[in-house]
């Protein structure tokens, strides 16, 4: 299976990443080369593998589900400590030159 | 080995040494070797130092545990309330949450004492820490070696005697790699035994924080102290009560070898664990073959699942709340990608992509999907072979520690390197590496102990017969806090 | 060339749970911002989402009372997509097990709207666009949501107001949220396709995003209606779009096509283990729910006997049918009670709001208490008006507006005496009366009621009149 350049690029924004083409083109045989170690397991497995909940096989009991109880929040100033907040608010200038 | 944590722990007891004298020796050993080797990339001294005072008064008032007032580190991955927590990453900046992982909690209220954060791969990416946007750490036992990875700099540490134990993270060897690298003590408990709160997330279904130490005893304590079920982790599950008991007898005990593992694995080190497999044996130990067949599969399984996972939890550093903001953007959604693009380095891109890749639709089936099916699988064939013996030995890893800046050809390649370790996340089972010799350059090899689902306890008793009979020895750093 | 709608809703419900879906934080509406927010909210590196319990019976009550089948194992998976008010880059949701499935809201006309699903996820923040600036708040995050998805059985604009209205108040009967829909507690999304009559395939849909009015809801229908016949006659094909609808033009505008689709990535999320729900449980919610609205609303036309415009009147709020149900327990007639309802108590409770919420100072019993002063005769309706007026402006007790000896009642001979007077007093009117004008006999009974001071029983004063006219 091959990955074409338009395929790393439509990866890529949905990634939030971007390439240059040069980049691209550096990256694409190295992702190729992944992929092709990645399809070792189709190598292996035939048939029908049926439905992925079977392999989601832990369970949590009802008891152990969280009760409906409030706990107190944390103050915006720790809320925002990692910003240079604005009202209260995370501010995000909208164009940086 | 021996058992730092209890000698020293004997000491502060006993009044010998204050935890404010015993934390200023650590932090002159880690000025001293620190700026060489690199371990530490965020020092948190001024906490040590408040961790100390607070830990002193607890000894004074007689309610001291064994590691109340014992310096320690944790790999910068683990969240400290008003402290850095970078993932040795651009992106992350000057992160300091605000919220402590749970396994900090728990250490803090018994008196211990944080130096600092550790070195590793960005994000926990890698097998010998190099991605780290803070450069490598180096190996103590030979500086032009690489620690291992991703837990490196905590392996460093431990091993320099910078630090008495730290607290490492493991998702597909991160902690019994770099702790056989750096010749120490590495246990990755069963997922779910430890909190994952405050763990910065890799790969959720696989990630474990654990203990990494000078010693089986050290390991047993640590683990003590920070496992058990958290309100705060879904995923985690209660462990028995009372301390994890330790008296060595693998008299019965079968061992269990799959040919699997040792498939390309150098002779030295075959050889050095068939020594400490024989060591057992003649204490009344068994030895049972068991196959595995799928752990071929693992390391591709492994690779899909992590970077599936991976490329969802890394979604969220957008410049937004924390961390690093690109400059120059024409629009939000411009901010973000630009970030993302300068903040996070070339491994942790191409892990994303590959996740991205996986879940993507019309590969979902054949990737992701199929991966998650054979992992079931070899959580199965591991538990058939369980049937047939207590525990198995295998390599940590197929190799010692590289040369700095050794690529190994290509991506795969390094990727292999991983193969002995990437089996016990997927199934979620727990295992030790404990020194096992060295290898012809002198340089530390790891053999790994692995235990069933819970088992645990079992685990770390099967590594206490080594430890107790002298077949195991952590690599001896000629500096640092030597007790 | 006719052509046939066929529409589906998907609804977003806020839950009123007292916390967060994955978080203790409260889900209290507004609040300065980022204030009702911790790790887990805000997607702190590290932090981990643990689940409601409550949101999951929620879930579930709200499945039960559109008719669907529980899912008793089901599973939470993650939506990836990157957007700033969602602080993880994901939305914990629910892909291809949800919670509820094949379910169904009846329509008047008996007309059945299938529901596909429903299942439960979390709601994202709120960004502020100002200045140059986008601002964040977390506030709203990780609220929890449950998403109603209708099969396309919706052929009208008029069917899609009446299934939304019907949702809500199912919702509120259950109690499982207050739906308000300018809160944005209630919002639905609306596919939309065409196809001529007796055509056997579906056309292309287009949605419209985030509707957050019914009044729009229909409007935007209507419009894209036409619009996409107008694009099919012209020659044109639709273009499958996600589109929104601008509430001053009354228009729809495309917001992103097919192509720029988003690829979620659907997967099974880590964090939280695969819930296993006992059928005792789902048993024990399916008995806690209370009478639903549209068997409600049918028994009583069919067995209370309440007059259909009336019964309507009620049953869309589920306090005042508490209410009343109270007071007709109590011994209060039916009829009596539900008119001075209507009449009266609804004048004091101008908006559906107030009528929803019902908050007056007057207790069932003091209302059962009046409504048997009428039904037996002891007090006339309009008098019975006036107390309930005051009753529910001042709070006080029946006792307080009506004396024992005012109820004591008019022995007949009192009232024979005072329909003479009526009769003398008012020549006029009985001469019209015999004259065939038979409304003219109102004005005695005015005078009556006044001479009496509203005590008197009217029908036994008609009794009594028409005798002295007639003989």
């Amino acid at each position: 299976m091959s990955v074409t350049q338009k395929e790393i690029k439509t990866l890529a924004r949905l990634s939030r990443l971007e390439f240059s083409d040069g980049e691209i083109e550096k990256f694409a045989p190295e992702f190729e080369e992944i992929i092709e170690f990645a399809n070792k397991i189709n190598e292996q497995v035939e048939g029908d593998t049926g439905s992925i909940r079977e392999v989601v096989s832990r369970t949590v009991k009802w008891e152990d589900l969280r009760e409906d109880e409030v706990k107190e929040s944390l103050p915006n100033e720790k809320i925002t400590s990692n910003v240079q907040a604005e009202g209260g608010y995370f501010p995000v200038r909208r164009v940086v030159k | 080995m021996k058992s730092v944590i209890s000698i020293l722990s004997s000491k502060l007891r006993s009044g010998e040494i204050t935890s404010a004298q015993l934390t200023e020796q650590y932090i002159k050993e880690i000025e001293k070797h620190n700026p060489t080797l690199n371990a530490y990339v965020h020092l948190t001294f001024d906490e040590a130092r408040a961790n100390a005072a607070a830990a002193d008064k607890l000894i004074k008032e007689g309610k001291a545990t064994a590691l109340t007032g014992i310096p320690f580190t944790l790999k910068d991955n683990i969240a400290t309330d008003g402290l850095p927590t970078t993932c040795c990453s651009k992106i992350l900046q000057g992160l300091k949450p605000y919220y402590d992982a749970t396994v900090w909690s728990k250490l803090k209220a018994q008196g211990a004492v944080l130096l600092g954060k550790t070195n590793m791969d960005e994000f926990a990416m890698g097998s010998t820490s190099e991605s780290s946007y803070f450069g490598a750490p180096l190996n103590p036992v030979d500086t032009t070696k690489v620690t291992g990875g991703s837990s490196g700099g905590v392996a460093a540490a431990v091993c320099a005697n910078i630090a008495a134990y730290g607290l490492g993270s493991d998702t597909g060897g991160s902690i019994r790699q770099p702790a056989s690298f750096c010749g120490i003590v590495g246990f990755k408990p069963t997922y779910g035994a430890v909190s994952r709160y405050g763990l910065i997330a890799y790969g959720s279904s696989l990630d474990q924080i654990g203990p990494m130490t000078q010693s089986v005893t050290d390991a047993a304590i640590v683990y003590d102290a920070i496992r058990g079920e958290d309100k705060a982790d879904g995923t985690s599950v209660p462990t028995p009560d009372g301390k994890t008991v330790l008296n060595g007898d693998v008299k019965g005990l079968k061992i269990g070898i799959a040919e699997e593992y040792f498939d390309g694995v150098p002779s030295d080190i075959k050889s050095a664990i068939d020594g400490m497999v024989a060591a057992y044996e003649r204490a009344g130990a068994q030895v049972v073959k068991v196959s595995i067949p799928a752990l071929k599969l693992a390391l591709p399984v492994y690779y899909i699942i992590a970077c599936a996972e991976a490329s969802s939890n890394l979604g969220r550093y957008d410049g937004i709340r924390y961390g690093f903001r690109a400059t120059g953007y024409t629009s939000v959604d411009d901010m973000i990608t630009k970030t993302r693009t300068e903040g996070f380095g070339k491994e942790v891109k191409k892990r994303i992509m590959l996740g991205t890749y996986v879940l993507s639709s019309g590969y979902f089936d054949a990737y992701y999907k199929k991966a998650c099916l054979i992992r079931k699988a070899v959580e199965s064939q591991m538990a058939e072979a369980f049937e047939k013996c207590d525990v198995l030995f295998a390599p940590t890893a197929p190799n010692t520690a590289f040369p700095l800046g050794y690529s190994g050809g290509n991506a795969v390649q390094t990727y292999l390197s991983d193969v002995c370790t990437v089996p016990v996340n997927i199934a979620g089972l727990p295992a030790i590496s404990i020194p096992c010799g060295t290898d012809k350059g002198g340089m530390p090899i790891g053999v790994q102990i692995i235990g069933k689902k819970f088992d645990d306890s079992r685990v770390l008793d099967v590594a206490y017969f080594a430890e107790i009979s002298g077949l195991s020895e952590t690599a001896d750093f000629k500096g640092g806090v030597r007790v | 060339m006719k052509y046939r709608l066929v529409s589906g809703l998907e609804t977003h419900v806020e839950l009123a749970t007292a916390t967060k879906i994955f978080c203790g934080c409260t889900t209290a509406f507004g609040g300065s911002p980022n204030t009702h927010c911790c790790p887990v909210c805000t997607g702190q590196p590290g932090a981990l989402p643990v689940l409601n319990k409550k949101v999951v019976e929620y879930a579930i009550r709200a499945g039960l009372a559109t008719h669907c089948t529980i899912n008793t194992t089901t599973h939470l998976d993650r939506k990836n997509y990157c957007y700033p008010d969602l602080p993880k880059a994901y939305q914990i949701s629910q892909f291809d097990k949800p919670l509820c499935e094949h379910g169904y809201v009846e329509l008047e006309s008996g007309k059945r709207i299938g529901i596909t699903r429903i299942h439960i996820e979390e709601d994202a923040g709120k960004l502020v666009h100002e200045s140059g600036f986008t601002y964040v708040d977390y506030n709203r995050g990780g609220v929890p949501l449950i998403e109603i998805v209708s099969e396309p059985d919706i052929s009208s604009p008029e069917e899609a107001k009446e299934y939304v209205e019907k949702l809500q108040l199912i919702m509120r009967y259950i109690g499982v949220s207050d739906c308000k829909m300018q809160e944005g507690s209630m919002r639905c999304d609306v596919n939309i396709s065409v196809m001529p009559e007796g055509a056997t395939e579906f056309g292309t849909r287009t949605e419209i995003k985030n509707m957050n009015s019914i009044s729009y809801i229909e409007k935007a229908m209507a419009y894209e209606y036409e619009r996409q016949i107008e694009v099919i006659e012209g020659g044109g094909k639709i273009v499958q779009a996600t589109l929104r609808y601008d509430e001053h033009t009354g228009e729809t505008s495309v917001m992103r096509t097919k192509e720029d689709a988003q690829d979620y990535r659907y997967f099974p999320e880590p964090d939280i283990l695969t819930v296993v729900i006992p059928e005792s449980k789902v048993e024990e919610i399916k008995n806690s729910l209370p009478e639903l609205p549209t068997d409600k609303l049918h028994r009583y036309i069919d067995e209370l006997k309440i007059n259909p415009a009336t019964a309507k009147l009620l049953y869309k709020y589920k306090r005042v049918c508490d209410f009343a149900e109270r007071a007709f327990a109590l011994g209060a007639g039916v009829k009596n009670t539900v008119n001075l309802i209507v009449g009266t108590l609804y004048s004091k409770l101008e908006t559906e709001e107030d009528k929803e919420k019902f908050v007056l100072p007057v207790s069932a019993d003091e209302m059962a208490a009046l409504v048997k002063l009428v039904d037996d005769g002891k007090i006339n309706i309009t008098l019975a008006q006036k107390t309930l007026s005051a009753m529910a402006e001042e709070g006080k007790p029946v006792s307080a507006y009506i004396k024992p000896e005012d109820i004591a009642g008019m022995d007949d001979g009192e009232l024979e005496s005072i329909c003479r007077q009526a009769v003398e007093a008012n020549a006029g009117a009985v001469a019209d009366f015999k004259a065939g004008k038979e409304k003219a006999i109102f004005a005695l009974y005015g005078f009556v009621k006044k001479a009496t001071q509203g005590k008197a029983d009217i029908k036994k004063a008609d009794e009594i009149i028409k005798k002295l006219i007639l003989g």
